[in-house]
């Protein structure tokens, strides 16, 4: 029980993570970024290559991962995402736009990196062992480290004036430029970020699951799933709907193993009951 | 000495239909003026045209002497115009503090940010007791308290009002005319307030434009216009 319990949690910090930054950059520009999971994918194996290959310290390797993706998003939003925005006044474009972007990282992450799954050495060694508990210390690591950039992400936004901004632009964009916020830098600065966290994640669960190009499209699945069940555009929803998917997988993946590999099969039915009834998922306002 | 803020001759189209055609309009330092016409007359317009949220096709707009227009919103509010949009527009889930700050976001001295807060609290105290609660769930009168307060955080030289008195409760309506007032006075502010209520608009400015399909059909002293049969039957439905 207790071990089902402490799986939920670590899962749901590096989950509540990825859902963050698809949950900004949707509540800042209304973008539904298909290509989250890519950039997580790039996360990780630049983490691969600067901490795994080139045995430079972890803390770089992931350093330099977050600022990349950070850079590449901004570029992003730069030349896509505002040219797009600006001249087209459909939302679906953006969201074709981002689907684009999805299967050219795939693409290119296929060329860069090849097919191969790939991990990296262990950050820290050693299993914390009790009666009822098994948990390897870089799992407790990396989870601490995410429950970190978790705060910080938060704090950020709740207490700093370009978070109080961001705040603003989610919830009124026009009101926002009136009150002097330069709403088309801090898109960028939102892409940006969003970006950077999925890198961050790639770059953490690296060490532990180990990366390969295929599996951009299955956290990208992951992430709106958690979305849908928090709530768009909410960063409490996100965090939240990290947290209980988190659980749901620890949980399923105990109790219905008998069954076979059924967890995400009866997720998505429970998800498609839930948001038949909740469709604005469990907090579904912008920005609580 | 030039006007605070001039427009002249300014046209403004929306996908080819105009919006305004040809307005000239002045507010001088210290003063208040109302803009007063129908729905649809083009009130909003010159609004949107003078915080740069609309780019104008013709004429200019001034502001202390330069030449603004082309600017984009987030320069003009350096100069030192606030808006107050209509409808309000708080941001419903910002806490009441984080309202009155984001106001003050073209600003960087905090020590300064802190006493202007103090002002607009002390301005209005009902905003005061609740600080801590989430804009949206305020009534309307202590939105629209609070979507003034914030314009003044700016601590700008004009204050711009787009229908303040929409969906207010009559007794509220009375509160904000008082509060133009005053702030016209004691803060030295100038105001342009645009209104569907003209009689509130009238007594509260100094001067007054009336705007018709487009352009300007009346302009005058607010205590003449009050008086202006032309005035009373279009704008102040008979005797007042």
């Amino acid at each position: 029980m207790e071990q089902v319990i402490v799986n939920g949690l670590y899962l749901g910090a590096q989950y509540a993570l990825i859902a963050l930054g698809l949950t900004l950059i949707f509540a800042l520009m209304n973008v539904l970024n298909f290509a989250h999971g890519q950039m997580y994918v790039i996360g990780g194996f630049l983490v691969y290559e600067i901490y795994g290959r080139m045995h430079w310290p972890f803390v770089v390797a992931l350093f330099a991962a977050a600022a990349t993706l950070a850079v590449i998003g901004g570029l992003l939003e730069r030349f896509l995402f505002r040219t797009v925005i600006r001249r087209s006044l459909r939302e679906e474009s953006t969201m074709l736009l981002a689907a684009g972007v999805a299967y050219f990282l795939d693409a290119a992450i296929l060329l860069l990196f090849g097919e191969k799954q790939h991990g990296v050495p262990k950050i820290v060694r050693g299993v914390f062992v009790s009666d009822n508990l098994i948990i390897p210390y870089d799992r407790v690591l990396v989870a601490c480290l995410a429950i970190l950039f978790i705060v910080a992400f938060v704090l950020m936004m709740q207490f700093t004036k370009p978070g109080r901004a961001m705040r603003a632009m989610a919830q009124d964009r026009v009101a926002a430029q009136l009150m002097g916020v330069p709403v088309e830098f801090y898109s960028l600065v939102g892409f940006a970020l969003g970006a950077m966290l999925a890198g961050l994640v790639g770059g953490l669960l690296v060490t532990i699951t180990g990366v390969n190009s295929g599996i951009g499209g299955p956290i990208s699945i992951k992430a709106f799933t958690m979305v849908m069940i928090g709530g768009a555009g909410v960063v409490g929803g996100a965090i939240l709907g990290g947290f209980i998917l988190g659980m749901l997988e620890s949980v399923g993946l105990s109790v219905l193993h008998s069954y076979g590999d059924i967890t995400y099969l009866a997720i998505f039915v429970s998800l498609l009951i839930f948001l038949s009834i909740r469709p604005n998922g469990l907090m579904g306002k912008p920005w609580g | 000495m030039p006007a605070l803020l001039a427009l002249s001759d300014v046209e403004l189209y929306y996908d080819h239909i105009y919006a305004l055609k040809g307005v000239s309009l002045e507010v001088n330092q210290g003063e208040t003026v109302a803009l007063i016409g129908a729905n649809g007359a083009g009130k909003s317009s010159i609004l949107r045209a003078i915080t740069g949220l609309r780019r104008i096709k013709k004429g200019s707009v001034s502001f202390e002497g330069q030449r603004i227009d082309g600017l984009g919103p987030e320069a003009i509010v350096r100069l030192g115009i606030a808006m107050v949009p209509e409808g309000r527009r708080v941001f419903p889930y910002m806490s009441v503090r984080d309202n009155l700050m984001m106001g003050a976001f073209s600003r960087s001295d905090s020590a300064a940010i802190r006493r202007t807060l103090d002002e607009v609290l002390a301005r209005f105290p009902r905003l005061k007791e609740r600080l801590r609660q989430a804009a949206g769930t305020m009534s309307g009168g202590e939105q629209q308290m609070l979507v003034i307060g914030r314009a003044l955080m700016a601590r700008p030289k004009l204050l711009l009002l787009d229908e303040p008195s929409l969906g207010v409760a009559p007794m509220i309506v009375q509160d904000i005319a008082r509060s133009i007032i005053a702030i016209n006075r004691d803060e030295k502010v100038s105001v342009l307030l645009v209104e569907q209520n003209s009689r509130m608009a009238l007594r509260v400015s100094h001067r007054a434009y009336a705007l018709a399909t487009g352009s300007i059909a009346l302009s005058g002293l607010s205590a003449d216009l009050v008086k202006d049969e032309r005035i009373q039957r279009l704008y102040l439905g008979g005797d007042i």
